[in-house]
């Protein structure tokens, strides 16, 4: 328990006024007060809300780049390390949540207390409505202003059977209600963590139509009478939204014919749809602007959402030029409006005129003046788009750093944060910004970038992770490699192949100079990432994954283990490609055998070399220059040999 | 022993031939089992299936080593512990040991240490972190006021003081009964009496009054809002300090009895005084009065007791009035 004393001062005035009531001064004593000195001046209280200390007190707290989301507890057991797991966890924790609600909802009995003051309405149990429950207009009305639309639906119902009249304003609400919702319940507010990994579902839904048609809605819509515009307006923004085109614009039209004066917003949904009524551009545009042209017969007002659902009209044109033509028609017009751009705006701006096939454009650059080192807020529903959408832009249309890092800079302005989007849109987002910096940056400075992203912000895929190696590669990082490995291993990147020969091919191919400090551990840690592998993959086969060994990656693996002075572990590796030389696919290299062949030269153990001999000559391999090697290096005793004699003859005697 | 057994039962078919021969072939059944493993055999009467199924090898996911151990020397501490928290190994990059071991022994180190959880931190009120804060804040203040920079100028201005309490705790409910209490106080000095009025006041006051601080402090709490017991608070101020002035008829009717204090001007011993003092005077004559120095030297004398001061002023006094010549 926190408690704050307050300590208040009350001024002499005040005082003075309750005890010297009514003008009768009782006293005796020398009445002569002290001279007064100079008056005193106290300033104005500056007014703050209840939350602004706190928000200030918030702003001084950064982003730890070592730290976890704070939604993840903070503990090494507990810190996801993969995508999924990110997922998993913050959706776990939340479907604890639900089943808090639901033991709350099925025994409802038993949380009828309420202790809370002032009473907190969402932890009281809700109201059931069945068949036979007693319901009034007053209830369907608190309902409908709750938003719980199962519930509404059915108190209509009900009170349909009863035949109790309902007043056309209550089925006016409900009416909005229904096809704002197209009759299905919502996902409630509250579950924050399945908005956050929905998203990429949803996209694949929101292609066709949705709207039902001949439901409550429309039959709402019908005992309406007379028709007044927001009923219109309702049912036309409802099949809008659940791209049920063809009707919505028929009302429209029929609306229109009736004379009855439409909404902005109406009229803003039905623009959006333009590319479902029409197939051209050229229709598409010119139903866009006879649209537009009724508005302003009807003194209708645009809005942010006009702007913003002629842009996406336009974004569907096929023709570049007509819809960069359009899109620059439109702007100005909107500017001498005095609507201002969002950043939805933009997003349609930069799909328009920033497309695969297109010519470049450098719009983005604009863009950014416009809007850099502002903080913005949310207006229209498609600015979430924008960032996953600029990046990509600076990724693969401009493919330009420093672009890339003003847009970066801009997300973390302020609250910018927050119109990431989701989950989805968030790892798009790095995903281009880590691809692009990888192949513009410098080693040093994209490994610093890298260090700050991952894992807790975003966890590579392994295609980020093969350009990432290909990085490495070009720059001859070898250092870099075990850090990358220990990531790829928590990340659950071992079973590429592709991958893994593109790590084993960095470290054999640079061999690390003992002569400089910072590569004196390297070999060694080289040697350990080579055997790790080695054991995962193993284990791999074990469980019947894709990976398999080939000889390539046996021979890599056993170069860097003689590399690093793991000679026994060679030898194990060694009597693995020996032993199953059949179903390996492929040879070890010859520079890697004689690698192994040096080694077991001063570790003198020659029946290892003969070995190697024996697999060289087995696979037709170059084998006189490992006996010659094998003869100058050992003093070999005569079985050793004879048995050399044996494999290639007396040839490598001659020298 | 399970041949040595059948051995035993084998000598022994000689004499019981009936218990022979079942025995034997219980024994020669269970003969080679018996021989694989020498477990303890259990009677089972019903026939259970026995299920040892090899439980699956749970693979765990790889465990990241301790977040500290990436952290960088410069980080911004305030940014990786923003607020209390108890403690944590892995996310403290500190060699921190704490608790008891035998003699000689370091201390157990920082992981797995439940001394180290039990114990409050202060780790986010690092003097960096409070620096930070104290910026952010001081856009919500406002400079001290002008005329008001020492103490005793602002208590001449601000004579009484509130004092109210706001609790903050962890229960649905957000109130909080203590929270109605007001503490009202003020320097006696401030209020200007008489004697008689001051008297009275502090009579009426009780034991709210300090004499050793001289403050007088009003603490409120009958009323269920904290409005309401301010307003009272002050109510009872202004009420006292106004009754105090009121002399009622029957406060005349005090008898020495009831005197608090010893006063000449209403004893005895002032009209003793007068007696010897206008001993043998003509009739009609100016009476004499004893001075006022002797009266508080009497005063001082039986107010306060019997001392060495208090009788030599007396002394002093009673030479004087008399006019004895001192030696």
């Amino acid at each position: 328990m926190y408690l704050s004393r307050h300590l208040r001062l009350l001024p002499k005035a005040n005082i003075a006024r309750s005890l010297n009531g009514g003008g009768v001064h009782y006293t005796t004593a020398s009445s002569a007060a002290p001279a007064e000195d100079s008056p005193i001046q106290i300033p104005n209280r500056i007014q703050r809300s209840p939350t602004d200390l706190l928000q200030a007190l918030a702003g001084t707290v950064g982003r730890d780049s070592t730290a976890p989301h704070y939604k993840y507890h903070d503990d090494p057991f507990l810190i996801p390390m993969s995508n999924a797991a990110k997922r998993t966890y913050a959706m776990s924790k939340e479907s604890g949540r639900k089943a808090a609600q639901w033991i709350k909802e099925e025994h409802r009995d038993l949380f009828l207390h309420h202790e809370a003051q002032p009473a907190i309405e969402k932890f009281a149990p809700s109201m059931v409505f069945t068949e036979d429950s007693q319901v009034d207009e007053t209830s369907l009305s608190q309902l409908i202003s709750q938003g719980e639309l199962k519930d509404a639906v059915l108190v209509y119902s009900l009170l349909e059977k009863k035949g109790v009249a309902i007043s056309s304003d209550l089925k006016q609400s409900l009416l909005e209600l229904v096809c704002f919702y197209n009759n299905e319940d919502p996902l409630p507010e509250e579950w924050i963590e399945e908005r956050w990994f929905l998203q990429n579902n949803r996209r694949r839904e929101r292609s066709g139509k949705t709207w039902k048609d001949g439901d409550l809605a429309e039959k709402l819509y019908s005992e309406i009478e007379p028709k007044t515009p927001e009923s219109y307006a309702a049912l036309i923004r409802g099949m809008a939204k659940y791209l049920q085109g063809e009707r919505a614009f028929a009302l429209l039209q029929e609306a229109a014919e009736k004379r009855i004066q439409l909404d902005t917003n109406t009229y803003n949904s039905i623009i959006q749809i333009v590319s479902l009524l029409k197939d051209t551009a050229e229709q598409r545009w010119q139903l866009c602007t006879d649209l537009l042209q009724e508005m302003s017969q009807q003194k209708l007002r645009p809005n942010i959402g006009t702007l913003n659902a002629v842009l996406e009209c336009i974004s569907t044109f096929g023709n570049f030029k007509l819809a960069r033509t359009a899109a620059l028609k439109v702007l100005p017009e909107f500017k001498q409006l005095g609507v201002n751009p969002s950043l939805g705006t933009y997003y349609y701006l930069l799909i328009i005129f920033c497309r695969e096939r297109g010519p470049v454009s450098h719009i983005i650059v604009d863009i950014l003046n416009d809007i850099g080192g502002k903080e913005l807020s949310i207006v229209h529903p498609k600015d979430t788009y924008f960032f996953a959408t600029a990046m990509d832009v600076c990724r693969n249309h401009l493919h330009d750093k420093s672009l890339a890092k003003k847009v970066d800079a801009l997300l973390h302005t302020g609250k910018n944060y927050d119109l990431i989007g989701d989950s989805f849109k968030e790892s798009i987002y790095y995903r281009n910004f880590l691809a692009l910096l990888c192949q513009t940056e410098t080693i040093e400075d994209f490994m610093q970038t890298y260090d700050q992203l991952v894992p807790n912000i975003y966890i590579p895929e392994p295609g980020i992770m093969e350009e990432i190696l290909r990085a490495v590669e070009i720059n001859g990082a070898v250092e870099h490699v075990p850090r990358i490995w220990s990531d790829m291993v928590v990340f659950d990147h071992t079973h590429r192949e592709s991958l893994l020969l593109y790590v084993l091919r960095i470290m054999v191919n640079n061999k690390p100079s003992t002569d400089s400090p910072a590569h004196q551990q390297l070999p060694e840690q080289c040697a350990k990432v080579a055997l790790d592998m080695y054991e995962k993959v193993e284990e791999a086969v074990k469980r019947l994954r894709k990976v398999s060994f080939t000889g390539q990656m046996l021979g890599d693996i056993l170069t860097l283990l003689v590399r690093g002075d793991n000679f026994e572990k060679a030898t194990e590796v060694f009597a693995h490609i020996d032993k199953n030389q059949h179903r390996i696919p492929g040879t070890p290299s010859e520079t890697a055998l004689q690698e192994f062949v040096e080694a077991s030269i001063q570790n003198k153990s020659p029946s290892q070399a003969l070995t190697a001999l024996q697999y060289a000559v087995d696979n037709n391999m170059e084998s006189s220059t490992l006996a010659r090697r094998i003869h100058n290096g050992f003093t070999l005793n005569e079985t050793h040999l004879a048995k050399l004699k044996s494999l290639v003859g007396e040839s490598f005697l001659e020298k | 022993m399970a041949n040595s057994l059948t051995r035993f039962w084998g000598q022994g078919s000689l004499q019981k031939h009936v218990v022979q021969t079942g025995l034997r072939g219980f024994s020669s059944q269970q003969n080679p089992e018996v021989e694989e493993e020498e477990e303890f055999r259990v009677l089972s009467l019903r026939t259970v299936k026995q299920q040892f199924q090899k439980r699956r090898e749970v693979k765990k996911d790889p465990v990241t080593p301790p977040r500290s151990n990436r952290m960088a020397v410069d980080q911004d501490w305030t940014a990786a512990w923003p607020g209390p928290r108890s403690f944590h190994p892995a996310s403290v990059p500190l060699p921190l040991r704490q608790g008891f071991t035998e003699r000689g022994a370091a201390a157990p180190s920082k992981f797995a240490n439940a001394e180290l959880m039990k114990i409050p931190n202060f780790l986010h009120l690092t003097p960096p972190a409070i620096r930070q804060q104290c910026e952010a804040l001081k856009k919500f203040c406002t400079p001290w006021p002008k005329g008001l920079e020492t103490e005793a100028k602002w208590q001449r201005h601000f004579p009484v003081e509130v004092i109210t309490t706001d609790y903050l705790q962890a229960l649905p409910t957000i109130r909080n009964p203590e929270a109605r209490r007001v503490t009202v106080s003020l320097k006696l000095s401030d209020l200007k009496f008489d004697a008689h009025a001051r008297d009275k006041f502090l009579r009426l006051v009780g034991d709210r009054y300090d004499k050793d601080t001289d403050i007088l402090t009003f603490v409120t709490d009958r009323c269920p809002l904290r409005k309401q017991n301010y307003d009272y608070a002050l109510y009872l101020l202004t009420a006292c300090y106004h009754e105090s002035f009121v002399t009622e008829p029957w406060e005349a009717t005090k008898s020495e009895a009831d005197m608090e204090v010893y006063l000449f001007g209403r004893n005895k011993s002032k009209l003793s005084a007068e007696e010897i003092l206008n001993w043998n005077a003509a009739e009609g004559a100016p009476k004499v009065e004893p001075s006022p120095s002797y009266g508080q030297s009497v005063e001082q004398l039986i107010n306060e007791g019997e001392n060495e001061y208090n009788l030599t002023k007396y002394k002093e006094e009673v030479k004087k009035m008399l006019n004895i010549a001192s030696q």
